[in-house]
């Protein structure tokens, strides 16, 4: 399968007050069209911050991204725009949803950024929200709906513009138990049924184990890196 | 979307837009009505200053010593291209007028050639009662408004009678005298105000003939020039002053050089009262700056959803300058017409004022002269147009900063904002 995401030697830095923190150290990674990679380790481990980089949501300081044979660190502010619109979709923890609009616009978001026509983004929003199990809730706003649900409408808004690549931090986080792992159901139904690649950063051991490969950092340095069988807890 | 985030806080911005619109205003208002009035001094002065007439008078130190232009001057100005006609005037001091037992006074004797006079003033001289004089003998007389009416209402002499007039004279032996004449009143002026240096309403109008022979001279005090057209002003005021030796020795009054000036200064005054009214934009400017700052930092979460799920900075830019803009253009889309209204009503009010309550009809036109009790105003379409883009300019200049803010949010910071 071809690499969708390369990461090379990737440093980064954090200023807390007075004192420069080393949050990555050099770390080196791949991942495969089709797979799905969690990244795990405890808060602090600098798992968010190297999902942020992977996104072109950050630079790092040194080392390299790649995403579809794109080299982030070459691209101004706008061009890295332009990828995170269209070749990658992020899920956060609490879900960022704008608050004022229904689910059925918080999805069609970035077909609106990509200058996608409002009926044709209309439908394949709708499809998406049906994808999700969330057909029913179309015309409904954040408010007004559960956890679960708000995290759904996250993941088809994500899911949208089609991306090479879905990123996902802390997806179960902000959820009960159970709902959380009707999410992770949901990522792994993604991964198998569409062959969506994802890469889901997790505090979570069990979260983490459901996947193909999982990555244990800490301290900002790779430990270990795992083949799963993949299967999700019962 | 801006619109969709400006209807989510529908008090503020109506606030925000309130502001814009208010200056607005107050720039509409005062630049129509301001509009509205220079057009109604200009076509006063058009109408009520012959801007096509000049008058000539001896200046500086001869002014009042003895007549000064001989009848050839006269003859060689109404020559002079442009000019239709120029006509001699003497005009003199007078007194007390008496017509049996009622006086009245008058501050003006003009000995006037009838014919080429109101041929001069076609749209100014109207007669209230008798007529103008037609066959002119040498006692013919003319008086004016007020001479007729030394108090309102009251009548001081009808036409056919013969009224005394207590003439002054100067004589290097005694002094300043008086002497009485008796003039044959064949006709009274409607009001007709003043033209030039001279109030017609204080006249009483004598033939040129008779007033030489008392004045002894066979000069004139001054000369009225009739021009084909007003911009014939400058070249004959030149020519007429080159003729008797250069600036200082006559004075040629031009009423077009001086409503030229009164129309500048309006002009001034206009935009000037409008510079204020600007005051209260740059103010409702600044409304628009404070809210959106604080949106700004409201939004800030929301700015970073945008910008992670692939938002560039100048569609963060776009969206909050859209916001600023459209106050600025719902304000001045707003503020136009309430600010023509405005000026409808303050011309309606204001200028009520001083009203002539008759109209005038003229001797020779017939055509009415109404007299003004409203100012007009005019809203020309630069000006609704030029406020409209000046609020929506104002409205995205201080935006501006803010909008930038936004735009420059990092993503994952402001991911992070509470």
């Amino acid at each position: 399968m071809p690499v969708i995401l390369e990461a090379r030697e990737i440093e980064k830095t954090y200023r807390m007050g007075k004192v420069l923190v080393l949050a990555l150290k050099k770390v080196t990674l791949e991942v495969e069209q089709g797979e799905f990679v969690a990244i795990f380790g405890p808060s602090g481990s600098g798992k968010s911050t190297l999902l942020h980089v992977l996104g072109g949501l950050d630079r790092p300081e040194k080392g390299e991204v790649c995403i579809d044979g794109i080299n982030l660190s070459t691209l101004n502010d706008a061009r890295l725009a332009e990828v995170r619109l269209r070749k990658i979709g992020f899920v956060f923890q609490f879900f960022n949803l704008l608050p004022r609009l229904t689910a059925l616009r918080n999805v069609e978001l970035p077909l609106t950024l990509a200058d996608v026509s409002e009926k044709e983004s209309m439908q394949k929003a709708t499809d998406m929200l049906e994808l999700v199990g969330l057909k029913n809730r179309v015309n409904h706003k954040p408010t007004e709906l559960s956890g679960g649900e708000q995290q759904r409408v996250a993941i088809a808004r994500a899911l949208i513009n089609d991306p090479k690549i879905l990123l996902a931090d802390e997806p179960t986080g902000n959820l009960d138990t159970t709902t959380g792992w009707e999410i992770v159901r949901l990522l792994k139904r993604l991964n198998e049924e569409k062959g969506q690649t994802f890469v889901v950063v997790t505090h979570d051991q069990s979260v983490a184990e459901t996947a193909d490969r999982m990555i244990y950092l800490k301290d900002g340095v790779i430990q270990s890196m795992k083949e799963n069988r993949g299967s999700v807890h019962p | 979307m801006a619109w969709m985030n400006m209807k989510q806080r529908r008090f503020r911005t109506s606030l925000t837009t309130l502001g814009v619109v208010i200056g607005v205003t107050a720039i509409i208002g005062l630049a129509s009505l301001g509009e509205g009035f220079r057009v109604i001094i200009r076509n006063e002065m058009e109408q009520g200053f012959e801007l096509n007439v000049l008058t000539v008078m001896s200046g500086g130190l001869l002014t009042g010593v003895g007549s000064y232009f001989t009848d050839e001057d006269v003859k060689n100005i109404s020559q002079m291209p442009g000019v239709t006609l120029a006509t001699s005037i003497i005009q003199k001091s007078v007194g007390k007028l008496y017509n049996n037992s009622k006086n009245s006074t008058a501050l003006v004797l003009l000995g006037v050639n009838y014919t080429e006079f109101v041929q001069i003033y076609p749209e100014r001289l109207a007669v209230e009662h008798g007529i103008w004089p037609q066959s002119i003998k040498n006692d013919t007389s003319v008086i004016g408004y007020n001479v007729e009416h030394p108090t309102e209402g009251d009548i001081f002499a009808n036409s056919g009678e013969n009224v005394t007039v207590s003439m002054s004279f100067t004589s290097p032996l005694t002094g300043r005298y008086f002497q009485n004449y008796t003039f044959n009143l064949v006709g009274s002026l409607s009001k007709s105000g003043a033209a030039g240096f001279i109030n017609f309403d204080d006249t009483i109008l004598i033939p040129i003939d008779t007033a030489r022979k008392l004045y002894n001279t066979t000069n004139s005090d001054m000369i009225f020039v009739q021009l084909a057209n007003p911009s014939y002003s400058e070249s004959v005021a030149q020519a007429i002053s080159d003729r008797f030796g250069g600036e200082g020795e006559v004075r040629v009054l031009v009423p077009a050089a001086f409503a030229e000036q009164v129309e500048t200064i309006l002009s001034m005054v206009q935009i000037f009262l409008s510079a204020i009214a600007s005051i209260a934009l740059l103010v409702a400017g600044l409304g628009i700056m404070n809210i959106m700052t604080v949106s700004v930092l409201e939004r800030t979460r929301e700015i970073g959803i945008l910008k992670a799920i692939g938002a560039k900075s100048r569609t963060v830019l776009t969206m909050f300058l859209a916001e600023a803009a459209l106050i600025g253009l719902l304000g001045g889309v707003i503020g136009v017409p309430l600010g023509y209204g405005l000026a409808q009503a303050m011309g309606q009010f204001l200028f009520r004022v001083s009203a002539q309550v008759t109209p005038r009809r003229s001797i020779i036109t017939g055509t009415e002269t109404h007299p003004i009790t409203a100012v007009t105003p005019i809203l020309s379409l630069q000006w609704a147009v030029g406020a409209i883009l000046f609020a929506v300019g104002i409205s995205v200049i201080f935006g501006w900063y803010p909008a930038r803010k936004a735009a420059r949010l990092n993503p994952v910071e402001a991911l992070r904002y509470e």
